[in-house]
């Protein structure tokens, strides 16, 4: 056997990553939380975890040299990485949060503000909601049909390509809740805090090779 | 579709977890009932009062958020006594996905858009305490014993204009009580806000958690007491919940 797997958090200030660090160790992986490039580029995946604005994430980003390290790591090497929440709206080539401001750009999307149909419906999107599978891909594996995920979100990847969403969520309006495109994976709900189904598609991702 | 939620209070006086009545420690228990699969989101509340507190009270309750936070694959919302953007930021770095903000508000409503800024209007959850008083309601910050003069709605409202992301509603009066939610007071507020409204103080059946979602309004129903003197589960409250018609997590 090969020693245990090292995923690497990427730390930028953002976000929540003691619960992703605990998912990920619950599951019998290690952790390592880091913003140093050189740590991050001796893990075998990545994720990239994320609560908070879209500016204040992509100038945290730059800040730490992490934009051209995650690009090298992920887009050269081929490491797999996964964006949670925020952390999957980071790769989209923009967002409209707080004004106009660029993404990584990973995948050919634009982050808009959530605007369901019905007013009954509150912004944020807080709570447990349903995905709509459409598309098979290594995260779902395992997951049913009906599961139900952890949603806390104000904005969301509307306009991504059909063959990059796996799974959409309907809250008065359509966006993408499962994204693959190639190596790269994202989430818009938080499996980290999604119980055992969210557990699953984490240990997906983390059986991807 | 969006399901409602069943969020599980725990208040901590100097890191020990207490039940509470009329808002004071009431009865000390363990956090074991806490069904950790099925419970959709946790709410930790540090509520030891200055100098009532071993003076590591603080110590004492990140430690608690700190192991919750690890094993518990749900949303953490954690909060009392913060009153800088500093303060929330001990809360996110040890494990919290959220803050709850109430007294810290109240003395400075642009403490709710400091910690929006970084985090997100998600992360910020400002906790309404209130009383009724005639045929209105009025606020109480300092653990509901400072009277402020401020009606709960037009309050809601200005912290969702500040930046607040989730209001949560308890009814002072309601706490320990066991007799069911404040449903005109959960009404008032969230007819008055777009963002998403939780409902505390006085559950002590599961018809209340019902009557909370379809008669208050509420998006997500909070409980604390009723499982200390219930045989019962979340799992059962649930399957009653759903039996009423509403949509909830069962696996």
């Amino acid at each position: 056997m090969s020693t245990m797997q090292r995923v690497g958090i990427v730390d930028y200030g953002m976000g929540n990553l003691v619960s992703v660090a605990g998912a990920v160790e619950y599951l019998g992986y290690e952790a390592v939380v880091s913003h140093d490039p050189r740590a991050l580029a001796e893990t075998d995946r990545l994720i990239l975890p994320g609560v908070g604005a879209f500016p204040d994430a992509m100038r945290n980003l730059h800040a730490r040299g992490l934009v051209d390290a995650l690009g090298d790591l992920v887009r050269r090497r081929g490491t797999p990485l996964l964006g949670i929440c925020l952390g999957a709206q980071l790769l989209a080539r923009e967002s409209e949060e707080f004004g106009r401001h660029a993404g990584l750009g990973w995948l050919d999307a634009t982050v808009s503000r959530l605007r369901p149909n019905d007013p009954a419906l509150r912004v944020p999107h807080v709570g447990w909601n349903g995905i709509r599978k459409i598309r098979d891909g290594v995260l779902l594996k395992g997951v049913p049909d009906d599961a139900l995920f952890y949603y806390v979100h104000s904005y969301c990847i509307g306009d991504a390509p059909a063959g990059n969403v796996l799974c959409e969520c309907d809250y008065g309006a359509r966006f993408a809740a499962v994204l693959e495109s190639g190596r790269v994976f994202a989430t818009q709900f938080h499996p980290e805090k999604s119980q055992q189904h969210g557990l699953t598609m984490l240990r997906n991702f983390l059986s991807v090779h | 579709m969006l399901h409602q939620r069943l969020i599980t209070v725990l208040t901590f006086n100097d890191g020990v977890l207490f039940r509470t009545k009329l808002f004071a420690p009431d009865y000390r228990y363990t956090h074991n009932f806490v069904d950790a699969w099925l419970v959709d989101e946790i709410v930790a509340l540090d509520i030891t009062r200055p100098g009532n507190g071993s003076g590591t009270a603080g110590h004492s309750f990140a430690a608690v958020i700190g192991g919750i936070a690890r094993k518990c694959f749900v949303p953490l919302a954690a909060g009392g006594g913060i009153r800088t953007l500093d303060d929330a930021r001990r809360f996110m770095a040890l494990g919290a996905d959220k803050v709850v903000v109430n007294t810290g508000a109240v003395e400075r409503p642009r403490l709710i858009g400091e910690i929006a800024a970084p985090y997100g209007s998600q992360c910020v959850v400002v906790s309404i305490d209130a009383r009724r008083a005639g045929d209105r309601y009025e606020v109480y910050s300092h653990n509901g014993t400072c009277a402020t003069g401020r009606d709960p709605a037009d309050w809601a409202e200005e912290a969702v204009g500040e930046g607040a992301g989730e209001i949560l509603v308890t009814s002072i009066e309601r706490d320990g009580s066991l007799s069911g939610y404040d449903l005109d007071l959960c009404r008032r507020v969230a007819s008055r806000v777009s963002v998403p409204v939780l409902i505390a103080g006085g559950a002590g059946a599961w018809r209340h958690f019902v009557d909370g979602v379809v008669e208050g309004g509420a998006s997500g129903v909070c409980t604390s007491n009723i499982y200390h003197f219930t045989e019962s589960s979340i799992r059962s409250a649930k399957a009653f919940m759903r039996k009423a018609g509403l949509a909830v997590r069962l696996s």
